[in-house]
């Protein structure tokens, strides 16, 4: 089932000579289950474009389809975003942004009390994501006294807690260590085989796109198939 | 979920500082309200515990508490000769500064005309009023002292024979109640080697004047200076006599000012007081702006250590409503528990200020009102930068 589809996504800063083009005709169509990958080197527009899909930043034109919702269509088509993000889209990031004041199983119940979870219910769903993260025994801890691999657990325990359609992970392995950073990419994709949601992952580091469905390289704000 | 709390719970240190610094200064600002009301009630406590119908003082003066006012005692007759008028009594009224058990006290002397005039005690603490014509007194128990204490004043000493709480001057002074003879002895009694110097500064500038010696001598004893006067008399009308026709009766026929108990209070309102009155409100502003301003800097820097958070809670979708709430919730529980503190702290100290605070509920909700707004306020600053904190800002390093 399709889940996100753009076409002829770009965005651009500045005018005249000052001009950048940040994304330049960016077609990607993402389906429940699916793994992505994006590459590219700093500078390339991953962020611009990770920050148009979080619907963030809006693009310059093109369409942005989204759980068979019009997004963008050469401008925002009038959705509440901020819903959108909470309902439907889950984020994990390069260094786990956990809330530092909230406990693990906080952070987890956090994003489920915007979408009206709470009591019971809610203690028991946060509690179940993070045993399936195999990190339940932490839960009543802070994250000041959690690893940086325990700290990205809870992260993606929090980014699946409303059932996301939809998993934008920005570098979620940049600060862990090899082995820390394959625990977190065979999650991931865990994640996306059991659960109904694609998973969109932008990272730098080749070592750790072993088994995704589909890998894209992004240089000078175009996106292509990389090439194996 | 309560953020706020669950942010507090790991700054402990700092919100208890905060709210002992912040209580501190509402305590201030509750005790300037307990001074200013208490300075009120007592520079409105003599004239409202004497009551008479009319205050008969100098021509054109305010006194006797607002402003000096001089009469010679006599006037007191004519005054109660005049038609609507019950009783007229000699008042008068001045401070000293006293050796009492051994330490100076600053108090304050009423002469009346014991043991029935006007001006007197009207509710004894303990023990009862002025009997005898002479060496007797009633005071404030702030005085330091009991009934049966022995107080000496210049060259007599008084037996104190009741205690009384309702009189306090317009200064804060304790109140010492004399009879009229008394009073004015006291306040005119100078000693030997004053009042020989006295006389012969006299008899040099009335020979000095050409007048002979042994006239001099004959004329010191008129022209000495009297001390027969007093600051007001104190008027009780006849029944169904109109005040205001007896006061014009005296202005015309004798030449003095004649007030009501209405005209003295707003007298002291508007002179005496008016200006502690707008001193006091002056601090309680600029305490009140101070512990905004502090509120201030520390809801910001709350808000400046969670602006990752924050951009992370926008990013996931959280609404504005939940990072408002987030931030003014910190501002108003800082606020709030500094308020209870204060509350608590003046509450319990009130007693040991030298001077009297009357710490009324009503003052300390307005005061809270005015708190719970300057929290408010104190959180705008937070509030703005949480608002406008990107949410593209969790994402990236860092």
């Amino acid at each position: 089932m399709e889940i996100l589809r753009i076409a002829g996504l770009a965005k651009t800063f500045g005018t005249g000579h000052l001009e950048v083009r940040a994304l330049a005709d960016i077609h990607l169509t993402v389906s429940t289950n699916e793994l992505v990958a994006l590459l590219g080197p700093s500078g390339s527009g991953k962020t611009t474009l990770l920050l148009s899909l979080s619907l963030i930043l809006e693009p310059t034109s093109g369409t942005i389809v989204f759980d068979g919702q019009t997004i963008y269509n050469q401008g925002w088509a009038g959705v509440d975003m901020r819903r959108v993000r909470r309902e439907k889209i889950g984020f994990i990031f390069q260094s786990h942004n956990l809330i530092p004041f909230l406990s693990a199983k906080q952070n987890v119940l956090f994003p489920l009390s915007l979408i009206g979870q709470t009591g019971a219910a809610a203690e028991r769903r946060a509690m179940a994501l993070l045993d399936y993260m195999e990190i339940a025994d932490r839960a009543d801890f802070l994250p000041a006294v959690l690893s940086g691999g325990e700290q990205q657990r809870v992260a993606i325990a929090r980014a699946l807690a409303n059932n996301a359609k939809l998993i934008l992970a920005d570098e979620p392995t940049a600060a862990l260590d090899t082995q820390r950073g394959r625990r977190v990419m065979a999650l991931l994709k865990k994640i996306a085989r059991e659960n109904q949601s694609a998973v969109i992952v932008v990272t730098h580091d080749v070592r750790m796109i072993e088994g995704f469905d589909h890998v894209y390289h992004m240089n000078d704000g175009h996106l292509q198939p990389r090439q194996s | 979920m309560d953020l706020a709390v669950h942010d507090l719970k790991q700054h402990r240190g700092r919100f208890v500082a905060t709210v002992f610094g912040v209580g501190l200064l509402f305590t201030i600002v509750l005790a300037m309200n307990g001074l200013y009301r208490g300075n009120l009630q007592e520079g409105l406590a003599l004239i409202k515990s004497a009551n008479p119908d009319l205050w008969i003082v100098e021509r054109g003066r305010g006194g006797p508490f607002n402003e000096q006012s001089t009469l010679p005692e006599h006037y007191r007759y004519s005054v109660q000769t005049t038609p609507g008028v019950a009783q007229a009594n000699a008042f008068i009224y001045y401070s000293v500064e006293r050796q009492i058990g051994g330490q100076s006290r600053h108090f304050s002397i009423i002469g009346y005309e014991a043991p029935d005039g006007l001006g007197g005690p009207r509710t004894m603490l303990a023990g009862r009023g002025l009997g005898a014509a002479h060496y007797e007194m009633v005071a404030h128990p702030k005085l330091g002292v009991r009934i049966g204490s022995q107080v000496s004043l210049g060259l007599h000493t008084y037996t104190v024979v009741g205690l009384t709480k309702e009189s306090i001057s317009p200064d804060g002074d304790p109140i010492v109640y004399l009879s009229l003879p008394d009073a004015q002895e006291v306040l005119y009694q100078r000693d030997n080697q004053e009042i020989h110097s006295a006389r012969e500064r006299l008899l040099r500038n009335l020979t000095a004047q050409g007048i002979s010696g042994t006239q001099a001598e004959r004329l010191l004893e008129p022209l000495r200076a009297d001390t027969h006067t007093i600051n007001a008399i104190l008027v009780r009308l006849r029944t169904g006599a109109d005040r205001t026709t007896v006061a014009r009766g005296i202005e015309k026929w004798l030449y003095l000012s004649a007030l009501g108990t209405d005209d003295e209070v707003e007298l002291m309102l508007k002179g005496r007081l008016a200006s502690m009155s707008k001193q006091l409100m002056l601090f309680r502003t600029l305490l009140l702006l101070i512990s905004v301003v502090i509120l201030s800097l520390v809801v910001y820097t709350f808000t400046m250590e969670k602006i990752r958070s924050i951009a992370v809670m926008k990013l996931i979708g959280a609404p504005n409503r939940v990072v408002v709430r987030l931030v003014m919730e910190q501002s108003l529980l800082l606020t709030v528990s500094a308020f209870a503190m204060g509350i608590v702290l003046i509450e319990n100290t009130h007693q040991f200020f030298p001077r009297t605070l009357l710490l009324l509920p009503s003052d300390h909700m307005v005061t809270f009102g005015i708190a719970l707004l300057g929290g408010v306020l104190a959180s705008l600053l937070g509030l703005w930068q949480a608002l406008t904190t990107e949410p593209a800002m969790a994402l990236g390093g860092g």
